[in-house]
């Protein structure tokens, strides 16, 4: 019996696993193409003359003039049609060449390593943080729907949601920076650097979890097969390992992957405020200086880290949620 | 008497407009109790007060007697520790009470580790026997999902008394199973008496408590109506209520109107050659049905064997593979269906009143004719202000079909229309429906899995379940010209 369930559960887990991979792969190649385009397509409409914005990220804003403007559109062929600088990229891509940055002149593959290691590390240390939060707490206050707990922890989910990240991370810089001093406002390189923005970014990610969690815990504690726990006579602490936990821990982590979006949003607009030198501080100043491959470059990097966010999301769901695998 | 296992004296359940008249019951071992009642009779409520599972709201007093233990009933907190290990639960519909996303062995073998205390090893050899024994070898790797609804009646079985509890409580273990089911429950729940422990059950299902026999109890809006052995009290009811609730049984009713429609009618609905497979399995094929107006046809045959197809493909709902379908001339709001869960088929939001007159703006229907059909259906003008959830399911289900014959069907196709109501609830629904389509020249399919319902009501029936057997013997499937039952 035993050595049978042993040589079976590899198999189960696997099933299914192929095709998933697959799709998601398929969608990380249209996610890639699309977002290059639309990249390119706006950095071409916005109005201005891109050649002199991008001398002025080189020179600075008051060195520039349209000597400089047009020394720079002959050497990126700016004044070329749009068609064959995009099929240049497109075949660059395929080739995985990101090019070079307009501005600096480096590869933006280079650039681009360097920075991601930072966001990335901002980003999980704030999706920890928010699963300390938010699901415990979720739990807790669906255990006893109604409670004070529960209308407690609703009323600050809603307001921490509300609020845009911005306001968060300047509350939180006005509180623990300004009035108490305990951690710096700004700026990278110790740890008591990533606390604010970490925190601003998963307060908001704990607000949504928690009450995805408590909706989950109060169907699970309804339902027949918990109550049939309970009278089967596991009690109440196994009924809640043993049925309740997986049961309401599905749509927590499914609904993480829709978060991933508020995520990679919210790392573009908390960087910049706590001059935090990653990814979406860079895709900000690559905007502000036309900076076409290295916006392209950021913008297809957070679109592939999208997919392969949800892709790990759809692996651990496929792993807690054995009616996936027949499917 | 033999050893006493379970004993309650003077019982009472109050609160949230409940009352529960002192109730008091003796089971010895190997004894077997049964509580009969229709919905709202309180008999369910009588087994949570038991285990001490009663809703919110509900009080209870009294005193219970478990395997030699005193209890007051009011204090539910010390009888959790029995649950699982004297007292067990058969829950109601067992495939939502097992975990949807836990395998069925896994979830006996916890129950055999944690509440019987057996090792690792010992519990999944306990469990593999649970499962030779109740004939579901090849069950123990499947998820709920994928069990039958006897199966997981088996699994939820053995899962509740793999505790070894000598006191078993049944809570409508037949609700929604099909009559060859039906007679397995009955078969699993004689094994704890055999093994000399005692067994209550709660049913609505007069055949279940005859087949289990034992003691009966009647009850009706918490007051005992009548109590004896079943034999008894089954066959020669002493109450006016007995008589009623055992003249309730299909095998019992009274003939339906006949059918008055002239012979030669064009039928509603004619279907050739009807072939459908699903997933890869033959439903049925070289189908021939036809449905003239007025005229009852039931519909027989085993869970999955595409009954429900068969409607939706005659209604215009789903495609067939092969063969045609000719409906009468008319609109296609002529064609309608009757659905199984009443709750489920109205929005739960609104106010009834509002949900009739949505559908009459909606269609351009004659308002006047609601009143009088309510009437018919013995429906009080004041249930209008209520909400779907907030009247009673035979009520529910009256209003469907008050909803159904305001577009005036030709065709109507009843899919268990009365399965989930009480007996004498069941037959009035059905008496009212036939009559009604009878009136109507309202042609009706009426799916069952009681086949005495089907022979009482209907005029004649069509088996489906062997693909290649549709036209055996069984299926009374006629040729095509209609004439008259």
């Amino acid at each position: 019996m035993t050595s049978l369930t042993l040589s079976r559960a590899p198999s189960r887990w696997r099933s299914g696993l192929r095709g998933l991979l697959l799709q998601r792969l398929f969608q990380a190649g249209l996610v890639a193409w699309m977002v290059g385009t639309l990249t390119f397509v706006l950095t071409r409409t916005l109005p201005g003359d891109m050649a002199y914005r991008i001398a002025a990220g080189r020179y600075g804003h008051d060195m520039v003039d349209s000597a400089a403007a047009e020394a720079v559109r002959a050497e990126l062929a700016l004044d070329q049609p749009a068609l064959g600088a995009y099929l240049g990229w497109l075949w660059d891509l395929l080739q995985l060449d990101l090019g070079r940055s307009l501005v600096s002149g480096e590869p933006v593959i280079h650039e681009l390593w360097h920075q991601l290691g930072h966001s990335l590390g901002l980003a999980v240390m704030a999706v920890l943080l928010s699963l300390l939060i938010g699901p415990p707490l979720g739990l807790l206050a669906g255990r006893k729907p109604a409670g004070l707990l529960d209308r407690g922890s609703e009323l600050a989910a809603s307001v921490l949601r509300a609020l845009p990240p911005f306001a968060v991370g300047l509350l939180l810089i006005m509180l623990f920076s300004v009035a108490l001093g305990w951690l710096p406002a700004a700026g990278h390189g110790r740890f008591a650097h990533s606390v604010l923005p970490a925190l601003t970014l998963a307060l908001a990610l704990a607000a949504v979890s928690s009450r995805v969690a408590r909706n989950a815990m109060a169907e699970v504690s309804q339902s027949a097969y918990y109550a049939f726990s309970h009278t089967k006579g596991l009690g109440a602490r196994l009924s809640f390992l043993r049925h309740g936990l997986r049961n309401a821990a599905l749509p927590v982590v499914a609904y993480l992957g829709v978060q991933f979006v508020y995520l990679i949003e919210g790392v573009v607009v908390v960087e910049t405020l706590f001059a935090w030198p990653g990814i979406g501080h860079a895709l900000v100043h690559a905007i502000v200086a036309r900076d076409v491959p290295m916006i392209q470059g950021t913008a297809l990097v957070m679109g592939l880290m999208f997919v392969a966010l949800n892709t790990v999301v759809d692996l651990i769901c496929h792993w807690l949620d054995p009616r996936r695998r027949e499917a | 008497m033999s050893h006493p296992l379970l004993q309650a004296t003077d019982l009472t359940i109050q609160g949230d407009g409940v009352t529960i008249a002192p109730f008091s019951l003796n089971l010895g071992s190997g004894e077997r109790l049964t509580l009969l009642g229709e919905t709202g009779s309180g008999k369910s409520l009588i087994a949570q007060a038991i285990m001490g599972t009663l809703p919110r709201g509900l009080t209870t007093s009294g005193e219970l007697l478990i395997d030699g233990t005193r209890y007051a009933a009011a204090d539910v907190a010390a009888r959790r520790t029995l649950w699982g290990r004297r007292l067990a639960l058969l829950p109601q519909e067992p495939w939502h009470a097992l975990d949807p996303t836990m395998r069925a062995a896994a979830q006996i073998t916890e129950s055999h580790r944690h509440v019987a205390g057996l090792a690792r090893a010992d519990a999944r050899q306990a469990t593999q026997h649970d499962l030779t024994e109740l004939g579901l070898e090849d069950a123990g790797g499947k998820l709920p999902g994928e069990l039958s609804g006897g199966m997981a009646q088996r699994v939820a079985f053995a899962a509740a008394s793999a505790g070894g509890a000598p006191i078993v409580i049944a809570d409508e273990p037949t609700k929604g199973l099909d009559a060859p089911r039906r007679d397995a429950v009955v078969e699993l729940l004689a094994r704890t008496p055999r093994a000399g422990g005692a067994l209550l059950t709660i049913t609505h299902d007069i055949d279940v408590a005859r087949r289990l026999g034992g003691e009966v109890v009647i009850l009706r809006q918490g007051q005992v109506v009548e109590r004896g052995p079943a034999q008894q009290v089954l066959s020669d009811p002493q109450t006016e209520y007995g008589r009623r609730l055992l003249g309730a049984e299909p095998s019992r009713w009274p003939a339906p109107p006949p059918l008055t429609s002239a012979a030669d009618a064009t039928p509603v609905v004619t279907a050739r050659g009807l072939a459908k497979s699903r997933g890869g399995r033959l439903l049925f094929q070289d189908l021939d049905v036809s449905v003239g107006p007025g005229e009852i046809v039931g519909v027989v045959g085993p869970s999955g064997c595409g009954k429900s197809t068969l409607g939706d493909m005659l209604l215009g709902l789903a495609s067939c593979d092969a063969g045609e379908i000719e409906h009468a001339p008319g609109h296609r709001l002529g064609l309608q269906k009757l659905y199984q869960d009443p709750p489920a088929a109205f929005s739960s939001h609104w106010r009834l009143s509002r949900l009739l007159d949505d559908l009459v703006r909606r269609h351009d229907l004659e308002r006047s004719a609601i009143a009088p059909l309510m009437e018919r259906l013995g429906l009080d003008g004041r249930l209008l202000v209520r909400r779907p959830g907030e009247i009673s399911g035979g009520e529910l289900q009256r209003f469907a079909i008050l909803r159904v014959l305001l577009l005036k069907p030709r065709l109507l196709f009843a899919d268990e229309p009365t399965s989930r109501l009480d007996p004498i609830t069941q037959q009035q629904t059905l008496s009212l429906l036939v009559e009604l389509a009878r009136e109507r020249h309202c042609g009706v399919m009426l799916v069952s899995h009681d086949p005495a319902l089907i022979a009482r009501v209907c005029d004649r029936q069509l088996a489906l379940g062997e693909a290649t057997n549709v036209n055996g013997p069984a299926a009374s499937a006629r040729p095509l010209e209609t004439a008259s039952a």
